[in-house]
């Protein structure tokens, strides 16, 4: 066919401004994908990110804070928080024999006051609640190191005791049975009692018959069995000086590591409503609706402590193994590790305890009502933060990226879109404007407007049909690119009462400040490729339609007498 | 004046709009052409040749007063009907070759011929035998850019001549050759229109080439030096 080697010829013969408008098109169409990619993008990110409560199946959460004022059930100032917290003490004596390894955690409720989980049910009640789900939030402290061991070292002894003393000699019936003993047994004391010690007797004190000159009297046989106890053995009780030692201890040795994180208890029974829900699941699974001795950690805090799914938790003892990774959501009640709500309260000794309530209600337009009348129930120290004060808590980069996608992001994908569909038309004109001669001459050689208006119809038309799917191939390589190597948006919130930390000055340590990154990526549809597709695609047509007629509807004259 | 005559025009003008100006480029022109003839028209430029030739060529339309062609008065036709003129009785040859730069010689041949509906096989062969009627046949697959100017008015000529139109119009078909190759394009183009019985109109400014015509029709601010009728 004459008219499609026409139309090759063309295409291929003006290969620069061919390219050009393929190129121009290309941009522009996958400027209209990339930009509204990446509105949807922040769309999304912002859905999942910023809405944290519609996640957990959650409308309200109520904790309580610690008042200044005295009114509702606190009892005012920072009292409570002080005494629920001062179980951080840590008692060196209470972790083990000293010299052994140890390893301890220390829940602290923050600024999140504990009360009975009996009095939730209060919440259940009210009408307009579908459901509650208790969870505890505690700030732990985790310390590890080893138990000092505290040695001193004390020299004692050397000392040297001279006693000396006298003998009280045998009395007159002592002496007569001592006498009859040795005769008795064949030895002769001679003399008496009074002479027995000189020696110049035959058988005197001074040496013994059988023991030879040296052996001594006493401890001859005979002495040991005739004299009295008393003489036999010498005994005295002897007080020795006191005296006081003085050293100096060093202090012991020992490191203790401390880091803190925090954990949550959920309710493992309810798995639509609670801290974290399935639905944060990254990998791994659940909890089984019993419990046990099970973890999920935050895919960030398992990044940061390297754990694993598998891994075990060792808290005070009790071995936790990690079962699942969850995304948390931001806003507030979240935590790095969680457990069953039962395994914290007794590792946390807050039995029956939980510090934060959160309520479904039964249809969305009740949520105000809802708000209104458990902060109603519970007095002023109830704190009742619906799913829009939460997400209004949110701040960073995430955010300011979702209000910029809320306000121009649509404004952005029109300008993209007009701006792709000005560049085709344009172009496609311009090309036209070149050609007007040698349209004048087709119309000399006998050609109809129709037919010229075809021709050039059918070269925007392959221009615009290459041009859009290199725009779309474009679009998609970026929009792959962005999620490749886009910017991480982020998004934190903090919690705690500010006020009460001030007063009290205990500061950051209790409020906590949760937060996430999201990937920024630009997802993409079929009707979205399609639509830049057809924008290309309709800009040259137009462009062309009309171009192509304005230069068909001069007469022939005209049109050859324009410059080339 | 008959019905036979090919071309009757009667007072025929053509002025052009520029800015507050109006210039008469044509003031009543009266010219009659019969079947077969070689008609040149010659002046100095400005004149209004080409203008007198393009309300022949029916690419244009007079101010006022009428062009007869075959008897039928161009200003009623539409410009569908012009075109199908254009395309089946007339044939243009332009000063500068005016060939389509992306087409080879061949297709620039079939431009002309293509809107006729030939089909496709014979279109490119009678397409080649009027590359080969003007030598060129050995460049049947070049691009003008490729061609001399004579080559590419040679293959104008074969363009002009493919529809088998009734008249072939010149205008200045030598004026961008050398005097050599201009007389060599010009004897073609009359040898092959007279093979063919066709009517030639050829305006020139070259006496030379003038007397190749059967009858010259001198021009100058617009209007006919001596009225000539045949």
């Amino acid at each position: 066919m004459f008219y499609f080697r026409y139309l090759r010829s063309e295409l291929v013969g003006r290969r620069t401004r061919t390219v050009l408008t393929l190129v121009g098109l290309a941009l522009g169409v996958a400027l209209v994908i990339t930009i509204s990619g990446l509105a949807r993008g922040l769309d999304r990110a912002q859905k999942t990110a910023l809405n944290p409560l519609s996640a957990i199946g959650t409308d309200l959460t109520v904790t309580l804070s610690p008042q200044q004022d005295t009114g509702g059930f606190g009892r005012g100032g920072g009292g409570e928080v002080v005494q629920a917290n001062q179980s951080a003490v840590t008692d060196l004596s209470k972790l083990g024999k000293p010299g052994t390894q140890f390893v301890h955690d220390f829940f602290l409720p923050g600024t999140q006051l504990t009360f009975p989980q009996k009095q939730t049910a209060k919440i259940a009640s009210l009408p307009g609640v579908a459901s509650i789900s208790n969870g505890l939030v505690l700030s732990a402290v985790h310390q590890e190191g080893v138990v000092p061991k505290i040695v001193a070292k004390i020299k004692a002894g050397g000392q040297q005791l001279d006693i000396r003393r006298q003998i009280k000699p045998p009395t007159a019936a002592e002496a007569a049975a001592i006498q009859a003993c040795f005769q008795k047994l064949g030895v002769g004391v001679g003399g008496g009692p009074q002479s027995g010690t000189q020696p110049g007797g035959q058988q005197g004190f001074g040496g013994g018959r059988g023991a030879g000159g040296g052996g001594g009297f006493f401890s001859s046989p005979a002495a040991r069995k005739c004299l009295p106890a008393r003489m036999r053995e010498f005994r005295a009780r002897i007080t020795t000086p006191q005296q006081t030692l003085k050293q100096v201890v060093s202090p012991p040795q020992t490191n203790i590591k401390s880091s803190s994180y925090t954990i949550g208890g959920i309710d493992p029974a309810q798995q639509s409503i609670g801290l974290v829900t399935p639905s944060q699941l990254s990998r791994g699974r659940f909890f089984s609706k019993s419990g046990g001795h099970e973890a999920l950690v935050s895919a960030a805090y398992a990044k940061r402590k390297s754990l694993k799914l598998g891994s075990t938790l060792d808290l005070n003892g009790t071995r936790f193994k990690i079962i699942g990774l969850v995304s948390p959501p931001l806003g507030g009640q979240t935590a790095d590790v969680y457990i069953p709500l039962a395994q914290l309260q007794k590792l946390a000794s807050q039995k029956g305890l939980a510090n934060v309530v959160l309520v479904r209600a039964t249809s969305s337009s009740d949520v105000a009502k809802v708000q209104m009348e458990i902060e109603q129930a519970l007095g002023s120290g109830a704190q009742v933060a619906s799913a829009k004060q939460v997400a209004a808590s949110i701040n960073g980069s995430l955010v300011d990226a979702a209000n910029l996608s809320h306000d121009l992001g649509l404004v952005l994908a029109i300008i993209a879109a007009v701006a792709a569909f000005l560049v085709a038309a344009l172009l496609t004109l311009s090309s036209i404007g070149k050609r007007v001669r040698e349209i004048g001459t087709l119309k000399a050689l006998g050609w109809s407007q129709r037919l010229v208006v075809r021709q050039v119809l059918g070269e925007c038309l392959a221009t615009g049909i290459a041009g859009g799917l290199v725009g779309v191939v474009l679009g998609v390589l970026a929009a792959a690119a962005i999620g490749a190597f886009g910017p991480s948006l982020s998004a934190s919130s903090t919690t705690g009462a500010a006020g009460a930390n001030d007063v009290l000055g205990l500061g950051q340590a209790l409020a906590r400040t949760a937060s996430t990154s999201v990937s920024l990526t630009a997802p993409l549809s079929l009707s979205l490729l399609l639509f830049g597709f057809a924008l290309a695609l309709a800009g040259g047509l137009i462009a062309g339609g009309a171009g192509a007629l304005r230069a068909a509807r001069l007469r022939p004259a005209d049109a050859l007498r324009q410059m080339e | 004046m008959t019905g036979d005559l090919l071309y009757d025009v009667r007072d025929a003008t053509r002025s052009f709009r520029r800015g507050d100006a109006t210039i008469n480029a044509l003031g009543g022109i009266d010219l009659a052409i019969e079947h077969g003839e070689i008609v040149a028209l010659v002046g100095p430029s400005g004149s209004g040749k080409t203008t007198l030739l393009q309300l022949l060529g029916a690419l244009d339309r007079p101010t006022s007063g009428q062009v007869f062609f075959e008897g039928r008065d161009l200003n009623t036709l539409g410009d569908n009907e012009l075109a199908d003129l254009r395309l089946r009785a007339f044939g243009f040859v332009f000063q500068t070759f005016n060939l389509i730069p992306t087409l080879n010689a061949l297709q620039n041949v079939e431009a002309k011929l293509a809107p006729t509906g030939v089909p496709e096989d014979e279109l490119r062969a009678r397409s080649l035998a009027l590359l080969e009627e003007v030598g060129l046949s050995d460049r049947a697959d070049h691009l003008p850019s490729q061609l001399s100017g004579g080559e590419q008015q040679r293959v104008a000529i074969a363009r002009a001549l493919s529809t088998e139109p009734r008249v072939v119009l010149a205008d200045e078909p030598t004026g961008n050759l050398d005097s050599r190759t201009g007389t060599e394009v010009v004897d073609l183009l009359t040898s092959l229109s007279e093979e063919r019985r066709h009517t030639v109109i050829l305006v020139t400014h070259d006496a030379e080439i003038a007397e190749k015509a059967h009858r010259s029709v001198r021009m100058q601010d617009g209007r006919l030096l001596e009225p000539t009728l045949a």
